[in-house]
This record gives C-alpha cells, sequence and structure tokens, in this order.
C-alpha cells in the first residue's frame, strides 16, 4: 500500500500541449473537441461486483444516462469510460490493465464503490487490490457501499465538467509516469508480467514520453519481454504436427 | 447537363444526405428513448459522437486493409446515394440504373467484411459472416421487388421511374398501384436497416457488436457517418419506387423520415432472431408478397 500523499495527482492545465495558443481557429478547433468529448462518453463497464446493480437503474427509464451523452459500449477499443464496479481481485486486475490498454486515448477510468477506493470489506483479503489507483490512473471515484443512482449521475456531471475544462487529463499520466504504475504491476503480479500492448512505443510514438516512462521497472520489462506473435492459424488436431512443438 | 453542374451536385448531394442521415440517427434514438419512457438524447448529440470519435488521440489500425474497408463501407452508401434522384438534383441517377444501385448497395458489406477480416478478432468474423448471410436474405425479396417496378414502369431507371410516379399525383405513386410490392419493400427495408429483429451481425450481447468489434476511434467514426448514408439511401431509393420520389424538399424529407420512422417504431418491441430465423423470415413472407405483386403488375 501506497500513502495516500502519494497518489498522482497531475495538477491542472499541467504541461498541456500549447498548440492552439494565438491562433484563433486552432483554439475554436480545441473547444469543439473538447466540448464534443464531454458530451459524448461511451461506457465500457467492467462490472467486478456489487456496484453493477446500481448501473442499470442510471442507465433506464429513472435515471437515463443517454440525455447526458453516455452510452453503454461494450469493447474495449469503443470506449471511453472504464467503469469498474467493485472490488478488484488479483486476477481481474490484470484483465483490467488489459483493458485498459487496449481503449482509444483519451481514455477515462471510474472506480465505483468502497471497494475500489480503499479495498471496502476486502481490506484483509490476501487476494484483492485495495486501491485502483496504484495500477491505473482514475479520473474519479464515486464511493459508497454502493453509490446509488443519484451518487453515479452526479459524479458522472463532475467527471464532464472536468473534461470540459480540460482537468482529466490523467490517461496522459499512464504514459508518462508509465515506471511507476508497471513497477506497482510487477509488485502484484511478479516480474514477468506483460501486456500484449506496447505501452512505451505507443508513448513514443503519439509524444506522450514523460521522465518517467522509462526506469528500473521498464527495464526489468524489457529484458524478458517478448514480442506480440500473431496467432498461429492451424487446421486439423494439435497431435498432427507431432511433438516438435 | 455541364460536367461542373455534375460536379456541384456530386458534392452537394452527400452533404444534404449526410445532414438528413444525422437527424435520422438522432429520431432512431428519441424513438428508442420514447418507447422506454426516457428522455433521450439532445438534439445534436449524433454530431457530438462524431466528432468525439475522430478527435480520439490514439488510434488503433490493424492494417492496410482495415484502412481500406472502412473507406469502402462509407463509399459504397455515398456512391449508392448519389445515384437515387433527390428535388432538383439527380446526380448520376439517370445514368445508373435500377441494377447498378442495387450492386453498389452491397459494397458496404464487402468492405466492411475485407477490413474485419483483418483485424483477426473471432468475434468480428461471426458477425461479418452473419452480416453478409443477412445482405443475402434481403437482397432476394428487394432484387423482386427492383424486378417488379421496373417492369411496371418499363424502365430501370428511376429518374423516370420518378417523373412516372409525380405524372398524376398520389393516385400515381407506386404504393396505390403495386400496394403488395411496397409491402414487401417494407419488409426488406426493414431487413436491410439491420434493426431488431434482425440485428443478428451487431447483437451487442453476444458476439459484442459484431463488425465493429475492432473499431475505435476513427474507424467507429466511419463506421456512424456510414450508418447516416445507410439509413438516408435505403429510405431514399424506398421513396423513389413507391412514395413518388421528391416533388419539393419538405414533402420528401417528411417522406424520408415517415418510411424511417416505420421500421423504428417497431424494432424497439422486438429481441433478436437467430440467423436461420432471419433467412426463414426474409425469404418467406417478402419473398411471396413480391413474387405475388410480380404477378399482379405482369397480368
Amino acid at each position: 500500500m501506497t500513502d495516500l500523499r502519494t497518489i498522482p495527482v497531475v495538477a491542472a492545465g499541467e504541461e498541456r500541449p500549447s498548440g492552439g495558443q494565438g491562433n484563433l481557429l486552432a483554439r475554436v478547433f480545441d473547444e469543439l473537441t473538447a466540448f464534443c468529448r464531454s458530451r459524448s462518453l461511451f461506457m465500457l463497464h467492467y462490472c467486478t461486483g456489487c456496484g453493477a446493480v446500481e448501473l442499470p437503474p442510471a442507465m433506464t427509464s429513472r435515471f437515463d444516462m443517454e440525455r447526458l451523452g453516455i452510452q453503454p459500449m461494450v469493447t474495449p477499443r469503443q470506449a471511453d469510460i472504464l467503469l469498474v464496479t467493485g472490488y478488484v481481485s488479483t486476477k481481474t486486475l490484470k484483465r483490467i490493465i488489459l483493458t485498459y490498454e487496449q481503449m482509444n486515448s483519451p481514455k477515462y477510468v471510474i472506480g465505483i464503490c468502497s471497494c475500489t477506493v480503499n479495498g471496502g470489506m476486502y481490506w484483509q483479503s490476501y487476494a484483492t487490490a485495495k486501491k485502483l489507483n496504484d495500477y491505473l490512473p482514475v479520473d474519479m471515484y464515486i464511493a459508497g457501499c454502493m453509490p446509488r443512482p443519484e451518487a453515479v449521475i452526479s459524479g458522472l456531471r463532475e467527471l464532464i465538467a472536468n473534461i470540459r475544462a480540460g482537468r482529466s487529463d490523467y490517461w496522459r499520466d499512464y504514459y508518462r509516469r508509465y515506471d511507476h504504475y508497471l513497477g506497482n504491476q510487477q509488485r502484484l503480479f511478479g516480474e514477468n508480467w506483460q501486456t500484449p500492448t506496447d505501452v512505451i512505443a505507443e508513448a513514443r510514438h503519439y509524444g506522450l514520453f514523460g521522465p518517467e516512462t522509462l526506469g528500473e521497472h521498464t527495464a526489468l520489462l524489457e529484458q524478458h519481454q517478448t514480442p506480440l506473435q500473431p496467432f498461429e492459424m492451424r487446421l486439423g488436431l494439435k497431435q498432427d504436427k507431432g511433438s516438435s512443438s | 447537363m455541364s460536367f461542373a453542374g455534375i460536379l456541384i451536385e456530386l458534392t452537394l448531394m452527400p452533404l444534404v444526405a449526410f445532414t438528413i442521415g444525422l437527424f435520422m440517427v438522432l429520431m432512431m434514438r428519441k424513438i428508442a428513448a420514447k418507447i422506454q419512457r426516457r428522455v433521450g438524447p439532445p438534439l445534436l448529440q449524433p454530431l457530438y459522437d462524431i466528432i468525439k470519435l475522430y478527435s480520439k488521440q490514439t488510434q488503433t489500425s490493424h492494417g492496410l486493409l482495415h484502412d481500406i474497408g472502412i473507406v469502402m463501407a462509407v463509399g459504397g452508401y455515398i456512391a449508392a446515394e448519389t445515384m437515387v434522384p433527390v428535388p432538383g438534383m439527380h446526380g448520376i441517377a439517370d445514368k445508373a440504373g435500377l441494377l447498378t444501385l442495387a450492386y453498389v448497395t452491397m459494397i458496404p458489406s464487402l468492405g466492411l467484411a475485407l477490413g474485419v477480416g483483418q483485424c483477426a478478432n473471432p468475434n468480428g468474423s461471426i458477425g461479418i459472416s452473419r452480416a453478409l448471410t443477412a445482405m443475402l436474405a434481403y437482397d432476394v425479396p428487394f432484387v423482386i421487388i427492383i424486378f417488379g417496378t421496373a417492369w411496371f414502369y418499363g424502365s430501370n431507371n428511376l429518374v423516370e421511374v420518378v417523373a412516372a410516379q409525380q405524372a398524376g399525383g398520389i393516385a400515381t405513386w407506386g404504393v396505390m398501384q403495386m400496394p403488395i410490392l411496397a409491402i414487401a419493400g417494407l419488409f426488406s427495408l426493414y431487413a436491410m436497416l439491420g434493426k431488431q429483429p434482425f440485428e443478428i451481425y451487431v447483437a451487442p450481447a453476444e458476439i459484442a457488436t459484431g463488425p465493429m468489434v475492432e473499431m475505435g476511434g476513427k474507424f467507429l467514426g466511419g463506421l456512424f457517418v456510414m450508418q447516416c448514408f445507410q439509413l438516408f439511401t435505403a429510405s431514399a431509393i424506398y421513396v423513389s419506387l413507391f412514395l413518388g420520389g421528391g416533388e419539393n424538399w419538405p414533402f420528401f424529407i417528411a417522406k424520408l423520415f415517415f418510411i424511417i420512422a416505420i421500421p423504428m417504431s417497431l424494432a424497439f418491441l422486438f429481441p433478436r432472431y437467430r440467423t436461420e430465423d432471419v433467412l426463414a423470415a426474409v425469404w418467406r413472407w417478402p419473398v411471396i408478397l413480391g413474387l405475388a405483386g410480380v404477378w399482379l403488375v405482369m397480368h
């Protein structure tokens, strides 16, 4: 467990690209995209625990998320928000990280329920990840056991306001301080932990490199990292290939 | 018409179609919301979605065919849409016949199949095989209907078909003269839009939206644009064949929205068919109705 003071906080507007300064057209364009991003959020709910039961009322006729432009989506590629609802076991966390890395930026993570904040009632469990933001940059926590749909909606409205004002840039933090997140992941999953998404290459490609992207943990990763191979296409039974494999 | 005139029309027609398509998507979502007693999305929500998807900062491409597939999917519908006459603009409608149109409306599914193939996602492959099966299902009644209308008007040219219908007011509309074919056409249009119960290839809860499973960012944005064009093209073909085409823009737009509202109001009342049930339903009722309609037209 890390100390509360070490929770990564990116100051508002810090190190934001200064592309639109002075150029009126570019500023209008930036404003337009920021507005559209805040008003159109596709949500992938990774329903791990009891918090999932509060989402159907938030989506259906009583509270209706769609009037805020929030829609459920079913694959990480299409989604903007990753909603983690409930306790995160070590095994689940691997899947959450795989899912998160497949999403296209800008992407936002919301932790719902006490369990994602501090482990909740699973505090003493050996198999539960206590704080989600040790492993992923979390944009917003909605605390409660479980938060009612009103709380979920008000949290989402807060996220919309943050995106609109450019304060929700935590996805950059994952690229900038990848070493920190990878270190926490390695501590939990072992030194051989590797995801199919090459985060360092992505950071390099999109110019999101930060001073802490590389470090001792990424060096450890590079020692054993195997490049992603396409699945072998094979017809017939496995033993046909003989003992060579 | 001069070359410049055609160029201007080919630029204007997709823009108009896209704008109308955006409002059709909005109407579809509003109808779903009203049926489920929700408020529904705000007025410009389809536009927000598309701008947001195109402004994603990281994009996941799976290769060249993935990129080209999306271009084919969007381009196929844009091409089809320029072959349907709208009020004041014919585009290339009088040069392309109904058969060309029927062929060009198949290109988007083929392009999508090309792109999805390279994603190598099993859900995508299942989805696209179902999409091609659904295309096979609704194209059989569609071709029968096209044959019937072309036989009735003695022309393969949509501009002439529309002119013949507009000659005598509502009494000469296709729907009054060939009512059985018009019903079969509505059924076929419903299947073509791929909404419930014909939603076999999207199936979010089963195969994770099928062909769209690996599409994010600008790829999904392209598919959203494609949906706008698809709604416009499908309804414009139906209106041109059976509802007298467009005399002027207000009437034309009212007809387009009316014809899209019929399947949309029914769609959200149904669950989803299995693939073989779609084939059984679409190859039975609209085909029987269509053949009966063709028989009536020929006698």
